[in-house]
């Protein structure tokens, strides 16, 4: 049994390790270090199920969701760095003075911190520790977006992404300094017992809400806070769009559950917060999926998406029950769908970033006859466009059924038929992909190479979005029971003793 | 809401106080007049020349940065030192172990720095 806190602790000594690798080594090729960095985070998702459960404090909560969501890090950051051992070369085209593979020390560091971030975040419980941890995350991404400092799309993107992302934190960190004032505490267990017990004026505290929604709605893509995506994530990157893509949303998502439940159960607010986000969840879906139709460059089309995918998230939040102050079904449909999400996005733009390196482009018409060129990557491709398209057997599927089924218990009929609506337009353009890889002659007829490496990523991933899909019960069992829904309880209860309150035991 | 009424008239007083020594020197002074020589950059002294805004080196706004990083852990090291008797009388030596922590990252960061060269002006 080892303190959950070491997880984090390990895994910011390992980006500091690199930093320090990356200003001493004399040697020009850094690939080692991601090599490293991936071995030892792969070790870290083992170690994080000999967690011991009572090592966590008023700050930092340790239960089923939290590890959860560290897990979904960690392995979304090992899928990254493998993706930027991929796409080392095409990044060295864009730095001036760098021969393929060298120097990229930061490129693969930073990844690791925002992983340190994102598993922070997941076992945040209150303001000030989920606000320091989000920034962690949110100040290495401008960085990472802005990498490729001789494109100017990146640079674009990154000018774009500091900007809003900034604006966004504004947003946020006013939200919570409302709630602070009307309730005295950053806690939100400490917030859930002061709304409970003490008469909070209603208003203000609708206004707090209302701004913190705006900052978690830009970290989540959700429309009308959706503008930046499509440019940031075509300029990015490509690694850095599927850590942006899936990291972040990610981690919105587990803070906007942990954040609105001490808000639900309080009359005249939890029901006008849930409202609101209804309507922010039709709004993306009809947006994302209907947008996404007439694009021609893969990242884009796969940006708008997501917005889409945060459409469907966000149908599930908006369904939790507005009169217990816990998740249910709901909270497992997040949670399930995230990790679907997951699989897919990084399986997509893991085959993207091999097709593009050989292909020298990411429009569609570059993915035109890839069964030809590469069965096995059309394989992989084909698995995650049907994932996101939403066909049966596959994680997708599985994921908007238990969305849509967490809508129809609360009542929202209306906001099924939309997403009906949407995911058949997701199949046209996701379905386009397929038709250019299987029905369309290719325009280079070489044969593509893939490294070891990624060539098991690959194949892990489609065969995990078919685990997903075809037998998804041992997960949901492992969500359900001592997991997401029976901890939010827990979470709810305010802390012991003063003594609880203290930091890290300081 | 009483409470917030010295904050009022604070906000009041300074509204009134910019508006009025506008409307003084408009008054009173010749400001409102423009020609040429006025709305030049200097009204008196060598005609300006070149732009309003060349192109610094990159290193200053690398030097500045840096310079407020480092800065800023005072901020954080005061009140720590304020407090730091007390403190490790009541609840053990955890809170000097938290600032060694805090100082140890500051100093990867230095080091970091000057092995990047960013301290390095020739460069």
């Amino acid at each position: 049994m080892i303190p959950s806190l070491s997880l984090e602790i390990t895994v910011l000594l390992l980006g500091i390790l690199m930093l320090l690798v990356e200003s001493f080594s004399r040697s020009d090729d850094k690939r080692g270090l991601a090599k490293m960095a991936i071995g030892i985070l792969s070790a870290l998702v083992g170690f994080s199920f000999f967690v011991d459960p009572a090592s966590g404090n008023a700050f930092y909560a340790v239960d089923a969701t939290a590890h959860f969501f560290k897990v979904l890090a960690l392995l979304t950051t090992i899928v990254v760095l493998i993706m930027s051992l991929e796409y080392s070369s095409v990044l060295a085209k864009y730095l001036p003075g760098v021969t393929p593979g060298a120097g990229l020390g930061e490129f693969y560091s930073l990844p690791v911190f925002t992983c340190a971030g994102l598993m922070f975040m997941a076992s945040a419980v209150d303001f000030l520790l989920i606000f320091v941890s989000l920034e962690l995350v949110t100040i290495s991404f401008y960085i990472l977006v802005a990498y490729m400092r001789r494109h100017t799309a990146s640079l674009e993107a990154g000018v774009k992404y500091l900007i809003l992302g900034a604006l966004s934190t504004g947003f946020l960190v006013y939200g919570i300094t409302w709630i602070f004032g009307l309730t005295g505490e950053t806690n939100l267990a400490a917030i859930q017992h002061a709304l409970a017990t003490k008469a909070v004026a209603t208003t203000p505290l609708l206004f707090g809400l209302m701004l913190l929604l705006t900052g978690l709605g830009f970290k989540v893509a959700a429309v009308p806070f959706q503008l930046w995506v499509p440019d940031v994530y075509q300029g990015a990157p490509t690694p850095i769009t599927a850590f942006l893509s899936v990291g972040s949303k990610a981690a919105g998502f587990v803070v906007l559950l942990r954040v609105l439940q001490p808000f639900l159960g309080v009359p005249g607010v939890g029901v006008k917060v849930l409202a609101v986000l209804a309507l922010m969840a039709a709004l993306t879906m009809l947006y994302g999926n209907l947008a996404a139709l007439p694009q021609d460059n893969f990242k884009r089309l796969l940006a708008y998406s997501s917005i889409g995918h945060a459409g469907y998230l966000l149908v599930a939040v908006a369904s939790v029950s507005d009169t217990k102050a816990t998740f249910g079904s709901a909270g497992v449909a997040v949670a399930f769908y995230l990790a679907g999400y997951l699989l897919m996005t990084l399986l997509s733009f893991l085959v993207l970033i091999v097709v593009a390196r050989h292909s020298r482009g990411d429009d569609i018409l570059h993915f035109n006859g890839l069964a030809k060129r590469s069965p096995f990557l059309a394989f992989a491709m084909l698995t995650a466009m049907l994932s996101l398209a939403g066909v049966p057997f596959t994680a997708g599927f599985y994921g908007k059924l238990l969305v849509f089924a967490a809508a129809v218990q609360a009542g929202k009929f209306w906001l099924v038929g939309i997403g009906i609506l949407t995911v058949a337009a997701g199949f046209y353009y996701y379905l386009r992909i397929v038709a250019a890889m299987y029905w369309q002659e290719p325009g280079d007829t070489t044969p593509i190479t893939i490294a070891p490496l990624t060539r098991t990523a690959i194949g892990a991933l489609t065969l995990a979005v078919f685990v997903f899909g075809i037998c998804p019960q041992p997960i949901l069992r492992q969500l359900k029971d001592g997991g997401v829904s029976a901890v939010q309880e827990n979470a709810g209860k305010p802390p012991q003793s003063a003594d609880g309150l203290r930091p890290w035991g300081v | 809401m009483s409470e917030y009424f010295p904050i009022f008239l604070q906000v009041v007083v300074a509204i009134g106080f910019a508006a009025s020594a506008l409307l003084v020197s408009v008054v009173l002074g010749k400001a409102a007049k423009t020609n040429k020589a006025k709305d030049s950059a200097y009204e008196c002294g060598m005609p300006a020349e070149g732009g309003a805004q060349p192109r610094f080196s990159v290193k200053f706004y690398l030097v500045a940065m840096l310079f407020i990083l480092f800065d800023i852990e005072i901020v954080f090291m005061y009140p720590w030192a304020v407090v730091f008797r007390e403190h490790i009388a009541a609840h053990g030596p955890g809170i000097f172990w938290s600032m060694l922590s805090f100082a140890g990252v500051l100093t990867v960061g230095y080091v970091y720095a000057i092995m990047k060269g960013a301290l390095d002006w020739k460069s």
